[in-house]
């Protein structure tokens, strides 16, 4: 074949192939998946990988994505992260004699939401002091949008102190002083300790001043002013708010929320269309690649030789797929890598695309044109590659194309059992742990459905592809 | 070659294909044993030293002696795991043990039974009435569809037919299943979110239906998922068929759409979709290994999922051979199947090409 005739054979085939709507919408899907591949570290941050197998910090555990909102009457409060710039500064350290200074910062909260913030966060207060037995004093003060004004911690600030004012015990104490005072005091009496261990903090401190703010509290709407004031008490002591940073922890995360870990799903999603795009063409490249190095042979080697291949294939093809995949998962206790699923798949995979090929070659092999290379002489890889390969080509593409949704599954399925890459960010990983931490029954549905639509979507796309390939180059179907 | 020659053949091919699978799996299961084993010594040793002041009180005085004895209680162990065998035989004793369904106990219990060949035979009927249950249902959608399909090749129903066929095939059968839990288990609460009966069982008739009750939710997710397959292939192969000559000629002589449909066409195209039909049967008893566990359905597929989960590995080993056996009895009955209805197909080492 010159390189003429492959161009023109290529036209023809994209003239065909063009036809195919189906084709082309897979085309397309393809396009994407491979940019959504290419820019997972701009589209997320490039450290994905890294630190997925850790916790979070920072961010809220199991909550649903942001636009969830849109489909509720009941609204979540966002996560947001307030920095310095957000901070007012009252006092950088002024002296108030006695070699004691002030410091103070306020920051406010505008609540829209019907369930509040979940937690408070201030960490990152920059703490220097000359003697470590003295620290400084922080107070944490509330101002509500009715006026109310609740100091709700007044304790010790250290170097890395980090203030979680939903869990903290004293705030609260405070906060379920303070609202005692507006609930029935016989439901007090009666059940206070239980009130008290049950209640939610964070919708306290948000709620209406009324009947029913620990048992049923009911969202008060409007601007909530934290003060925030720090004294130090020795001559060298010093503080820097520049990194100051205040996590209002959501109800609601991101565009695709997160899990049991606090993790982004949106970044697991986006990095996991590499190793579903990788792991399913790969293996699909290579099986075909194989199997059909393996049915040309032995159609061509014929005799014997064909016989013997032939009876290993199908003695190779008779092993079940997935239980010994899995067995060899299990026998690595869970720590394969990648390339070994790739590698282990490939290996079981070939069998089937081998058979096709082989009866293919006998078919090309009576050919005259073959027949007439062999009586002028050619080699052995002479007419393999130049005379039967080309031929077979087509039919390749086809299988390859086939052969992706299958590895793409399984690869999904072995992560899945928790017999994945620990270290890759995979769909199949994203629902195992969905699974073992009963998301399905929790009602955690932004941590089951997008994984799963996404390996949908890849096997889908290459679907398409496949079977328009196979209706161009089939023509028994084409006439359908 | 004879047909009987065929059998033999295939069955001997069959057996070497267990033997060295068995093998194989043998080989790697020693390997992780080896480790578990010794980490049990270590524990064993331990606790015996902790449970017997006496000893201890003895032992604490002179470290050389409690090093000797440390080593001794350490050898005794070994020799009774046999530990103290080369590698080599004690992969070819748990070849053998597991080819003679010799499989051994489970750490803990499992379904209340400690015996892998107990726990396995308890998992195998409960994997049949589920999965059975639903291909049936799928073959009888799956062909129904598919002939419809053929006969009405290009019109919405065949179209409707490939495109529910690509998008259901490539579904993860587990996920669809996880799906239809959260919708109809959680959000509407119609049906129960896993397991084989309420507990506590319930008796008598009540049993049953409880039993039926939970399979709803499992057999309708299997069905949705391989149903559009099924349909599709059913319609290739129905459409090859009627392209053939013979169709042409029983049309041409006037026989009646319906029977040329069912009698002539469906009949011809019968091997190929035996074949498959004997596949997902047998099939099914190992296989939808993950769709069990999301369901926590206590058959075949839970057990791997608990093996897996609990590190028990002589039932890992035990479920995976008998899921290997069963799977090479399908092939087998699919091969004979098909030499027999197709009498076109010269099967085995007699092909001739």
């Amino acid at each position: 074949m010159r390189w003429v005739d492959v161009k023109a054979s290529m036209k023809e085939f994209w003239f065909e192939f063009k036809r195919q709507k189906g084709g082309l919408f897979g085309l397309v899907l393809l396009f994407l998946l491979i940019v959504t591949a290419l820019g997972a570290p701009y589209i997320t941050e490039p450290d994905i990988p890294k630190k997925w197998g850790q916790y979070w910090e920072g961010n809220p555990t199991t909550v649903p994505p942001v636009w969830y909102n849109y489909f509720t009457t009941k609204k979540l409060a966002p996560h947001e992260i307030l920095t310095s710039n957000d901070l007012t500064i009252v006092s950088e350290g002024e002296d108030i004699g006695g070699g004691m200074k002030y410091y103070g910062f306020e920051f406010t909260y505008e609540n829209n939401y019907d369930t509040p913030p979940s937690d408070i966060i201030i960490r990152n207060i920059g703490v220097k002091l000359t003697d470590l037995n003295s620290p400084a004093q922080i107070i944490i003060t509330l101002v509500r949008p009715d006026g109310v004004k609740i100091e709700l911690l007044n304790t010790d600030l250290r170097e890395g102190s980090i203030y979680q004012l939903a869990k903290d015990g004293k705030v609260r104490n405070t906060v379920f002083r303070w609202a005692s005072e507006f609930e029935d005091p016989q439901k007090i009496a009666e059940s206070g300790e239980t009130l008290k261990s049950t209640m939610d903090t964070m919708r306290v401190i948000f709620a209406k001043a009324q009947e029913g703010i620990l048992t049923n509290p009911e969202a008060l709407k409007g601007t909530y002013t934290f003060q925030v004031d720090i004294f130090t008490f020795k001559e060298g002591d010093q503080i820097d708010l520049s990194n100051t940073e205040i996590v209002l922890s959501g109800r609601t995360y991101g565009l695709m929320g997160t899990d049991y870990k606090a993790r982004d799903l949106w970044a697991g999603l986006v990095w996991g269309t590499r190793v579903s795009l990788t792991v399913g063409v790969t293996v699909a490249v290579l099986t075909v690649l194989i199997g059909i190095f393996y049915g040309v042979t032995s159609a061509y080697l014929g005799g014997w030789k064909d016989e013997f291949m032939q009876r290993v294939n199908e003695f190779w093809a008779s092993i079940p797929t997935l239980p010994i995949l899995i067995l060899l998962g299990a026998a690595f206790k869970g720590h394969v890598s990648l390339w070994t699923i790739v590698f282990l798949m490939v290996a079981f995979y070939w069998t089937g695309i081998a058979k096709v090929a082989r009866s293919m070659a006998l078919q090309i092999k009576e050919q005259t044109y073959v027949e007439a290379a062999i009586a002028l002489g050619a080699g052995t890889g002479r007419i393999i590659f130049k005379h039967i390969m080309p031929q077979i080509m087509p039919y390749a593409f086809a299988a390859m194309a086939l052969n992706v949704p299958g590895a793409v599954l399984t690869e999904a399925s072995l992560s899945f059992l928790g017999l994945g890459d620990p270290t890759a960010v995979t769909w199949g990983q994203i629902l195992y742990d969905a699974q073992t931490q009963s998301a399905t029954i929790n009602g955690y549905w932004w941590w089951v459905i997008p994984p799963g639509l996404a390996i949908t979507l890849v096997a889908f796309t290459f679907v398409l592809i496949g079977i328009s390939l196979d209706r161009v180059l089939n023509p028994r179907l084409k006439r359908l | 070659m004879g047909y009987g020659r065929y059998i033999t053949i295939r069955l001997l091919n069959a057996l070497l294909v267990l033997a060295l699978v068995t093998l194989l799996v043998s080989v790697l299961f020693t390997k992780v044993a080896e480790e578990d084993i010794r980490s049990t010594i270590q524990e064993q040793i331990n606790l015996k030293l902790r449970s017997n002041p006496e000893l201890q009180r003895q032992l604490a005085a002179d470290p050389a002696k409690l090093q000797e004895w440390y080593q001794r209680e350490y050898n005794r162990l070994i020799h009774v795991y046999e530990l103290d065998k080369p590698f080599w035989v004690r992969v070819v004793q748990r070849t053998k043990d597991t080819l003679t369904l010799n499989f051994g106990n489970t750490k803990s219990p499992i379904f209340g039974e400690t015996a892998v060949s107990k726990i396995i035979s308890k998992a195998i009927p409960r994997t049949v009435i589920l999965f059975t249950t639903a291909q049936i249902f799928v073959i009888f959608i799956g062909l129904l569809l598919g002939v419809k399909a053929a006969q009405m090749a290009g019109s919405f129903l065949d179209r409707g037919v490939s495109i529910v066929a690509m998008v259901t095939s490539s579904i993860p059968m587990w996920w669809f299943g996880m799906i239809s839990i959260l919708i109809f288990s959680f959000k509407m609460g119609w049906f129960p979110s896993g397991g084989m009966t309420s507990m506590p069982p319930k008796e008598g008739v009540a049993y049953y239906l409880d039993v039926l009750y939970h399979m709803v939710l499992p057999v309708t997710t299997i069905v949705f998922v391989l149903f559009g397959g099924w349909a599709w292939t059913t319609r290739n192969i129905m459409i090859g068929t009627m392209q053939e000559d013979f169709i042409m000629a029983a049309r041409a002589k006037g026989v009646p759409e319906r029977k040329v449909i069912y009698g002539h066409a469906l009949r011809a195209s019968a091997p190929p979709i035996v074949t498959m039909t004997i596949f997902s049967l047998l099939g099914s008893i190992g296989g939808a290994i993950i769709t069990e566990s999301v369901f926590n359905w206590p058959g075949m597929g839970r057990l791997y999922w608990t093996a897996l989960q609990q590190n028990e590995t002589r039932l890992l080993m035990g479920v995976t051979f008998v899921t290997v056996a069963l799977y090479l009895i399908a092939m087998i009955i699919a091969d004979l199947a098909y030499g027999y209805l197709d009498p076109r197909v010269k099967v085995g080492a007699s092909q001739q090409t």
